[in-house]
């Protein structure tokens, strides 16, 4: 802690702003780019390319009525959207974007925490309230619903979330993300030894932010809508906000992890925020370009994908390297067996649907 | 007692009291929620800064859901009426809640101050694993309360499905003993 109280405060002020205009013009970047996807205009009317789209969207939703179920418990019914936008806004502060003092003079992050990693860990469970709430104080069937099947996927993923963590926090020997960063740059990006557990965590961030494989909560085919079902205006658009920036903060989670952070590897300069923004893009493009290829799982397929195939991949990966550090060998053994889950991944990958098309081919 | 003591303590008491009183038990597991992070965040006060986050990940954030999903699928929400189902209940729980506190205050009595507080490096994770995981400390308490989870998980997967775990000796499926028990 080298900033004053009043520092904190005001980048804590830009941080919960900068997050709130990005997810604004993230459901449009989102808009446009699906409609790319899928060979069309997008929403390209309100202002030069529809860069007024999100103003539009946020007065509408403002304005809307805001409807309370009759039966709903009040109390509870307004506090689950307030839950899950501020348990999605307090974690972003953690993370680093350049040296001490790049940001005018200040350091470039909120909180410098010893415990960086518990603590992301601990406001993403907590967020499983706002959801969780929300089914229960609608007092509707789809709704709760909705809610319980969404919170048990969403409890589900956190094991193996948490469990592909404990790799790189083994490896490196703390749980500060600066601390990562600092030893990526010594020691080469962590992606390299510890590629299953980037996967694990890259998938199981996906079901946290319920990105498409995983949108359970968006089945509007069973369940009109989920656990929001009955809120409209702004509480909906609390809930929406709070997805988005599920997904910006995990985003920016994974390349300060896995990929260097505010790092580049040694030909590239060292520039603050501009790698960063540059590495949150690109995962967020890839986060969007599987929403518009990829189909929903079905519930039980989600649950035995997260329990059956994520949890034991994880547990068994960090077995793996917790007795390659016990046995104080050298990072490079812990690169082979990465290269080889690879090589195994896509064995399966290339080898199962194949395989059984051919099979079926040859019966018939 | 400072003014963050004071403060802590209140939110304290009155969460306590929210769980305790709540006539809905989904708001006396929010409170609970409450009562979980003002506790966690004392630790953080304290500078048992690992504590202070498990007890945010495992009791508000895993044991409260667990919570909520049993009000949640049994519709308990709301508070029963009518006489009390164990009556003999009351003055057992007055003697329980009596001896903790006593067991409490003795252990407030005799705790010390560590002598050196440096060594404990602000209850990181670096400065707990030996503690919890040297032969010579707690590593066998540790060993046991593991084992103990897990044996309280296979008798909670037992208790739910009984005759894909353990076979019933007699031949007989439970289902069958309770439709030949029920006329």
């Amino acid at each position: 802690m080298t900033d004053s109280l009043l520092a904190a405060g005001v980048k804590a002020f830009l941080v919960v702003f900068g997050l709130l205009t990005a997810f604004a013009y993230m459901t449009l970047v989102e808009r446009r780019l699906l409609a790319r996807f899928q060979v069309r205009l997008g929403p390209n009317r309100v202002g030069p390319l529809g860069l007024f789209q999100p103003l539009a969207d946020a007065i509408k939703s403002i304005f809307k009525e805001d409807l309370v179920v009759s039966k709903a418990d009040r109390l509870v019914f307004l506090l689950a959207p307030i839950i899950s936008i501020t348990f999605a806004l307090v974690g972003f502060g953690l993370i680093p974007f350049g040296p001490k003092h790049a940001f005018f003079g200040w350091d470039p992050w909120v909180i410098n925490l010893d415990v960086g990693i518990l603590y992301l860990f601990a406001v993403s469970e907590m967020a499983v309230y706002g959801i969780f709430l929300a089914g229960w104080a609608s007092n509707s069937k789809y709704s709760l619903l909705g809610s319980l099947r969404s919170s048990a996927a969403l409890i589900s993923y956190e094991l193996s979330l948490g469990m592909s963590l404990l790799a790189p926090a083994l490896l490196v020997g703390s749980l500060n993300l600066q601390d990562i960063v600092a030893w990526q740059e010594n020691n080469g990006w962590l992606i390299l030894p510890l590629f299953p557990a980037f996967a694990l965590f890259f998938i199981s961030s996906m079901a946290e932010a319920a990105r498409t494989p995983f949108d359970l909560p968006e089945a509007e085919q069973e369940l009109v809508g989920g656990y929001n079902t009955e809120y409209s205006s702004i509480k909906w658009a609390l809930f929406q906000m709070a997805e988005y920036v599920h997904l910006i903060t995990a985003s920016a989670l994974i390349p300060t992890i896995f990929l260097g952070g505010w790092r580049m590897p040694g030909f590239l300069p060292d520039i603050p925020f501009l790698w960063m923004f540059l590495k949150m893009a690109l995962f967020l493009f890839v986060f969007i370009w599987i929403r518009a290829t990829w189909f929903r799982l079905r519930y039980d397929q989600l649950m035995r994908f997260g329990w059956g195939r994520l949890l034991p991949a994880a547990l068994i990966w960090f077995l793996l390297s917790a007795l390659v550090v016990a046995a104080g060998a050298s990072i490079s053994v812990l690169n082979w067996f990465s290269l080889a889950s690879v090589l195994v991944l896509l064995a399966v990958l290339l080898s199962g649907p194949a395989r059984q098309k051919t099979a079926k081919g040859g019966a018939a | 007692m400072s003014f963050w003591e004071v403060v802590s303590a209140v939110l304290l008491l009155a969460t306590a009291l929210g769980v305790v009183r709540a006539q809905n038990a989904v708001h006396a597991a929010l409170s609970l929620i409450a009562n979980f992070l003002v506790v966690a965040a004392v630790y953080a006060g304290l500078e048992a800064r690992f504590v202070a986050m498990t007890q945010v990940i495992v009791y508000a954030g895993a044991i409260v859901v667990l919570f909520l999903f049993v009000i949640m699928l049994l519709s308990a929400a709301r508070s029963e009426a009518g006489p009390d189902p164990l009556p003999g209940l009351q003055p057992l729980a007055l003697l329980g809640g009596v001896s903790l506190a006593a067991v409490l205050v003795y252990a407030v009595s005799r705790f010390q101050a560590p002598a050196n507080p440096a060594s404990l490096q602000g209850g990181l994770p670096q400065a707990l694993g030996p503690l919890l995981y040297q032969p010579e400390r707690w590593m066998y308490a540790v060993l046991l309360v593991g084992f103990l989870l897990l044996v309280a998980t296979v008798a909670a997967m037992l208790l739910v499905e009984p005759e894909r775990i353990a076979p019933p000796l007699s031949g007989k499926r439970p289902q069958d003993q309770q439709e030949g028990a029920r006329p």
